[in-house]
């Protein structure tokens, strides 16, 4: 059976053309069904929707023998992992765009701060560009939101270098030219017969004389900025996403009311009515680090952020100040189909199956390692993965660490849940190294009015 | 990545003894010579932050492209860490942050350097080098050769110098109008063989009265063949006289030592920190090391602007090459000390004779290892009796362990 990789999201309706153009139609998949799996062929192939971001990965797992998805997540995996097994077919003609390097102005610390969704492109950038210092942050996402405070530069996707200037920034360079691409894995190409996929889909692509490659500015002119003033402004990162209904609960049981975050909308920006305080609306998993290197001085995330930056760098000066007692859930080891109910009792049957690693997926990296770590899973690796988890058992994976609540998903799949081990709820987070003087009374009132909205008297007082 | 036979990561490998020994032998012919010369030994660590390489000057992105370099503990702040790709920038920062008194420092390590390679090569390189830091001028160049030389002799090889100097090739891309950038991809190409990259130079230059091939294409075997390159082109490009004045010195030098070096005109591929002389060691046709001048170095990794100059012999290609070493020495004779029953008292017998004899300077195993290969056996029990000692010699028997060591001694 041929195994097929989908993507969700902008491609999936251009996919959905193409396949249908071919002669090789999902019409559950055009229709944008929930279901992750689809025949096709006859049954002859399985189709799998992912996230875009994972398409790459799973190709060059084996996990899936071709798929389909834009050309500069598979940059992204090929620039840090030159080796792997992703074969380029063809452009696919759709979903044109292109990263560019952008700027605020024309400054820059003297470790140069870099933030992108693609930190390993951004690396070569970084490298290529012989910047004698530089920092690249990664992020989930709203990388377009860090300039000019958290970051000199930013390497984002859009259309053109007008889609850059809406985002209020200076395109210094379009660096990679993207659209939708087939891919296959190098295995499955050199001795499975894909021929009844690849032959209608080559058939629709376009072959370029050459792949492209990420290609730097010729020169940077970033003027090497002095040492910034003392702030003034107290600096509060608030969650956009699902986290944000939550926040707004919490914000409005604390008597706080920022305009321009009202749920269901997303403003970078939005004003606080608590004076000498700034917000900043930027993705939950990255509040962590940019609190610990001192961009903002209080964040509201998930608990379980927190936990996946501290397992990863432990010794990393955030800590939690208060539980605000919302957004609550747990995080759970799940699997699918495997006869037992512990994860010891689960490791036992598998290595009784196979010498391979037991293949451990998760949006949350590196708990899922510490996880592996401690459960004493043996020989593992961890498969980081942008979403539509629930389908990665227990084909794609053996186990799957996720956050639940209340379960439905999980009988919904049929999934069971081996192991809860760690409660999240949101919470707000803050510097070991509490800010002095005025900075330092205004974070403490903003935290003690936080905490009298929280949801529980379990409110936690830092050290 | 794992390689599944052996459970190592791909591109590692185990040493066994025997091969150990012969890493041990090579390193230790290194530490002899560089004891001899003056130099002490240093030792730097395996990680290193990582923008200690990423100046322009230090390492080439093409070479920072294959690094291992990834978060740390402390990686919430953004910077990353490395391990050592290389060992002359550690110990330039060395230097400047340990030694910077303004005196000549010589420096010699033996450590490992971490580079990916193409698929199934070794990722993990033993180095031994050498470092000169300090003012020295064209003196500590050639004493720098003279050491490698010597250090190769050591291992009983026949070594061969290449020589060339950053100077030379920077001179004539520089006047043809390129960028250091430029020229660091213009010098790659050069040495991958790519002869468009001379007629592009030779186009940028219309006022060359000799061809550049006299430079790239020829090889020379000594000073002759540097007066020839100057009378050729040094008219044209006047920033090449002092590179091959430079040159010229340690060449003359070299060859009223009895040396015969060769001379290149692009050699190593670290141009980009490379500063003066460049220099190549071969044996049995091999690469065996390389080195050079890198006078800009200790600044760009935070220290005042000082000469220096190394090089590193390349410990692998060296463990081939060697004739089977006569280090570590094996002892002659040899005893395997065993008790003459399995009673606590013959076993506390046996492991007593062994300290003492091992205090008299005799190889004594009381645990016999696939390896021992004894030349003689000695038994101990708690009654007299209490040695019985076989060897060559046929069988002896003692009460007293002084003398089983004399008998030894005389065999």
């Amino acid at each position: 059976v041929i195994r097929v990789a989908l993507p969700t999201g902008d491609l999936r309706r251009d996919t959905a053309a193409l396949l249908d153009a071919a002669g090789l139609p999902i019409p559950d998949y055009a229709g944008g069904s929930r279901a992750l799996r689809f025949p096709m062929l006859d049954g002859g192939a399985t189709a799998r929707v992912f996230r875009e971001k994972d398409i790459p990965v799973q190709v060059a797992l084996g996990n899936y023998d071709v798929g389909v998805c834009g050309l500069t997540w598979v940059e992204e995996l090929t620039q840090r992992f030159p080796n792997h097994d992703v074969v380029r077919l063809c452009d696919l003609g759709y979903g044109s765009h292109g990263l560019w390097l952008a700027a605020a102005g024309d400054e820059a610390q003297a470790s140069v701060r870099v933030v992108s969704e693609y930190p390993n492109i951004a690396e070569t950038l970084a490298r290529r560009l012989r910047l004698s210092r530089y920092r690249v942050f990664p992020v989930w996402g709203a990388a377009e939101a860090y300039p000019p405070e958290d970051a000199d530069l930013v390497l984002i996707s859009a259309q053109d270098a007008a889609g850059v200037e809406a985002h209020g920034l200076r395109p210094v360079a379009r660096v990679f030219p993207g659209s939708a691409w087939l891919i296959a894995n190098r295995r499955s190409m050199a001795a499975k017969d894909l021929s009844a996929l690849l032959g209608p889909l080559l058939a629709h692509g376009r072959m370029p004389s050459r792949a492209p490659s990420v290609t730097p500015p010729d020169a940077l002119t970033l003027r090497m900025a002095g040492e910034p003033p003392p702030r003034e402004r107290l600096r509060l990162a608030l969650p956009d996403g699902h986290a944000q209904s939550h926040t707004v609960a919490a914000l409005q049981a604390a008597g706080v009311r920022v305009y321009g975050y009202e749920e269901g909308t997303v403003v970078r920006r939005p004003q606080i009515d608590v004076d000498g305080v700034e917000v900043k609306v930027v993705r939950p998993q990255d509040m962590p680090q940019h609190v610990a290197i001192g961009h903002f001085d209080l964040a509201i995330t998930g608990r379980d952020w927190l936990f996946d930056h501290l397992v990863q760098f432990p010794s990393s000066p955030v800590l939690e100040v208060v539980d605000l007692g919302r957004s609550r859930y747990g995080l759970a080891a799940i699997v699918k189909d495997v006869p037992a109910n512990t994860v010891a009792g689960a490791v036992e049957w598998w290595r009784s199956r196979s010498p391979a690693p037991i293949r451990v997926a998760s949006e949350y990296p590196n708990i899922a390692d510490h996880f592996a770590r401690e459960r004493q899973l043996g020989h593992y690796s961890v498969i980081p993965i942008a979403g539509a988890s629930e389908g990665f058992v227990p084909e794609d994976a053996e186990i799957l660490i996720e956050g639940i609540d209340t379960g439905s998903s999980v009988r919904a799949n049929k999934l069971t849940v081996l192991d809860r081990f760690y409660e999240s709820t949101n919470c707000v987070i803050a510097n070991r190294r509490r800010p002095e003087g005025a900075l330092g009374a205004r974070l403490d009132a903003v935290v003690e009015r936080l905490r009298s909205g929280a949801a529980t008297p379990a409110a936690v007082q830092g050290g | 990545m794992l390689d599944t036979e052996t459970q190592r990561s791909r591109g590692m490998r185990d040493l066994l003894p025997g091969e150990m020994d012969r890493v041990r032998a090579v390193e230790h012919a290194f530490a002899v010579a560089c004891r001899a010369w003056g130099y002490r030994e240093v030792r730097t660590p395996v990680i290193e932050p990582l923008h200690l390489f990423t100046s322009a000057g230090t390492l080439s992105p093409q070479t920072l492209d294959r690094v291992y370099s990834f978060l740390d503990w402390d990686g919430w702040s953004g910077e990353r860490v490395v391990l050592r790709p290389d060992s002359t920038i550690p110990a330039a920062r060395l230097y400047s942050g340990r030694l910077d008194g303004g005196r000549i420092a010589k420096l010699f390590y033996r450590q490992n350097v971490f580079r990916f390679g193409e698929d199934g090569s070794s990722r993990e390189e033993w180095q031994c080098g050498a470092e000169l830091i300090g003012d020295t001028g064209g003196t500590g160049d050639v004493d720098l050769i003279a050491l490698a030389l010597a250090a190769l002799e050591g291992m009983k090889l026949e070594p061969a110098v290449r020589l060339s100097h950053a100077g030379i090739v920077r001179a004539v891309l520089g006047a043809a109008g390129m960028t250091p950038d430029e020229q660091a991809r213009a010098y790659d190409r050069l040495l991958d063989g790519d002869e468009g990259v001379i007629d592009d130079v030779e186009s940028r230059l219309p006022q060359l009265n000799a061809p550049l091939r006299l430079l790239f294409e020829v090889d020379g075997e000594g000073a002759a063949y540097i007066e020839n390159v100057r009378s050729g082109l040094a008219g044209s490009v006047p920033a090449l006289v002092p590179a091959l004045d430079e040159l010229a010195l340690v060449v003359k030098t070299l060859e009223a030592m009895g040396a015969r070096p060769s001379i290149h005109a692009a050699l190593a591929r670290s141009f980009e920190y490379y500063s003066g002389i460049v220099m190549e060691f071969d044996a049995a046709g091999r690469r065996v090391g390389a080195g050079g001048r890198y006078d800009g170095l200790v600044e760009l990794v935070g220290g005042k602007r000082v000469p220096a100059s190394g090089f590193a012999l390349y410990v692998d290609p060296l463990v081939e090459l060697m004739p089977e070493p006569d280090w570590p020495p094996r002892a002659e004779v040899r005893l395997a000390v065993v008790a003459a029953s399995e009673a606590p008292e013959a076993l506390a017998a046996a492991q007593a004779a062994a300290v003492q004899l091992r205090s008299a300077r005799i190889h004594a195993e009381a645990v016999e290892g696939a390896d021992t290969a004894p030349t003689h056996r000695l038994t101990c029990a708690a009654d007299s009796p209490r040695y019985r000692l076989d060897g060559p010699n046929g069988e002896q028997t003692f009460d007293r362990i002084d003398d089983v060591a004399r008998a030894l001694e005389a065999s």
